[in-house]
């Protein structure tokens, strides 16, 4: 009886190790790509390993692709167009693409496997992003839960960025979190210094990066980001202009102030930036300077229910309201907007609503 | 009881950093199931379902969605804003559902009491009863939800 059990046992694991040396030969042999050739707009080539997604083969050649979610799939940010070799289009990227998309090939770029030869359509722009080492050189409360951080550029040691555009912040492994993620931030900073990049950051309860920001990241620490990103710019018209935002929203349009403090810019301009009460309005000295020093600039701070024993005596209610309380001769002006998609769109219509064209509304909106 | 490697996978994803800090799980010991099974008796013992909660939580946060990051009053004693940040965030059952990126936070003013929840709460409550493991940063107790949200 003990000798048949153990044969039976000694049989059974023959028979797993069997089948786990199988497994690891088909793993070797099958799922091997070897070598796979990118070529990049019918002009560069390179070799990467397969194996790999495309977003991280092109990382590894540093050319980075905008991704919020460090190429999870959740953000749907790294599109590209895949225009041989991708294969069918995954479960996981439809949620993202529409109709043309899908039938220009564009595909998410975390999602698709490096298997083959592939031809990939990268924008010219992207070419040309940088990844950047730099210091966290200060780190300053503005509110119980929105921070500035504060970046000294090590090396490049110089960004040549456009009011309005964001760089991806580097979060390394801490905790539980074995991965590095990248998260995507508006830059605050005065366009006047390349050296340094300013980032207003609010604390996402659960969030990857925003808990390593604030409980973890210390002044001297040495970060990474890469960029710039994006096409939230200031036209070059000379239509007056109505900046609305809230919370760290602030980040591009204080940016956005500085370019035309710094390239004197006389375009009358209007500013309705949104709180929930009077002590979480920060920077409010500087947006008041602005007034001071730029040509035709008002700085309208709003605040939703001012609790009773407040003295603010401004602007109340939501940020949206004051808009179509306070501005004027609407359809004169370009709108620029930085906040949550509700916020975004509750501003989008009230514009419309005003006769603002919607070819005139602009925006950066966190989703 | 031995888990299906599909459980395996989903409960080794909860107790994940991959989609928030500290994950699903928190510091709670017991397998999913487990504690989806408590929670679902916790919720028949106060007659209630999972879907009755869940659209009760939706609606707060439709109604706090109105506030553009403010705060709203909701009903009598209560408050609520949204909070949003950039991006999506997928259900970790892989039923290729994403959700927004948006912290609904509730104040009743009668108790003091503050509880917040995300869009991804709603539904796995909803649809999975699963209101997560104890520690975690979205554990809500069910017994407390319920007295709160009617």
């Amino acid at each position: 009886m003990i000798v048949t059990t153990l044969i039976s046992v000694l049989v059974v694991s023959a028979i797993a190790a069997a089948l786990a040396a199988l497994l690891a030969l088909s793993e070797y042999f099958l799922a091997n790509y070897g070598p796979c050739k990118l070529t990049i707009n019918d002009d560069k080539e390179i070799t990467v390993e397969g194996g790999s997604s495309v977003l991280a083969s092109l990382v590894q050649e540093k050319i980075f692709i905008p991704s919020a979610c460090g190429g999870r799939g959740t953000c749907g940010l790294c599109k590209l167009k895949i225009l041989e070799g991708a294969g069918p289009l995954l479960p996981t990227e439809e949620p993202f693409l529409d109709k043309a998309e899908r039938e220009s090939n564009t595909r998410l770029s975390c999602q698709v496997k490096v298997r083959n030869d592939l031809e990939l359509a990268v924008p010219k722009e992207l070419l040309a992003i940088q990844e950047y080492t730099c210091t966290c050189a200060e780190i300053i409360d503005l509110t119980y839960d929105i921070k500035l951080l504060r970046f000294k550029l090590i090396e490049p040691a110089t960004m040549d960025y456009i009011p309005g555009h964001y760089v991806q912040l580097l979060t390394p492994p801490y905790g539980k979190s074995r991965q590095e993620v990248y998260r995507a931030y508006s830059i605050a900073s005065d366009p006047a210094d390349k050296s340094i990049i300013d980032l207003i950051i609010r604390l996402v309860p659960g969030g990857i990066c925003t808990t390593w920001c604030f409980e973890h990241l210390k002044v001297g620490d040495e970060v990474r980001i890469n960029g710039p990103y994006g096409d939230f710019r200031l036209s070059e018209t000379d239509a007056p202009i109505v900046y609305i935002a809230g919370g760290s929203g602030m980040a591009p349009i204080r940016c956005m102030l500085f370019h035309m403090q710094n390239t004197a810019n006389k375009r009358k301009a209007v500013y309705f930036f949104g709180a929930n009460a009077p002590d979480e309005l920060f920077m409010g000295d500087e947006m008041q300077q602005f007034e001071k020093d730029l040509a035709d600039y008002r700085y309208v701070p709003v605040v939703a229910r001012p609790p009773e024993d407040s003295k603010w005596d401004g602007e109340t209610g939501l940020v949206t309201e004051a808009v179509q309380r306070g501005l004027k001769d609407a359809p004169q002006y370009e709108a620029y907007l930085c906040g949550s998609p509700g916020m975004i769109d509750a501003a989008v219509e009230v514009l419309k609503g005003l006769g603002v064209e919607e070819a005139n509304i602009f925006y950066d909106k966190f989703a | 009881m031995k888990q299906s490697p599909d459980m395996q996978k989903l409960e080794q994803m909860l107790r994940s950093s991959v989609l928030v800090v500290g994950g699903f799980m928190g510091d709670d010991p017991r397998p999913v199931s487990e504690i989806i099974d408590e929670d679902a008796a916790t919720l028949a013992r106060l007659g209630v379902t999972a879907k009755q909660v869940a659209a009760r939580m939706q609606e707060i946060t439709d109604a706090a969605i109105k506030g553009l990051g403010n705060w709203v009053i909701v009903d009598a004693g209560r408050e609520a804003m949204v909070e949003e940040a950039r991006g999506a965030i997928f259900c970790p059952w892989s039923d290729a559902r994403h959700f927004r990126k948006r912290v609904t936070i509730v104040k009743f003013a009668p108790s003091g009491k503050q509880v917040q929840w995300s869009d991804l709460n709603i539904h796995l409550i909803g649809m999975h009863t699963f209101f997560e493991g104890r520690g975690s940063c979205f554990r809500i107790e069910p017994a407390e939800l319920v007295t709160f949200l009617f």
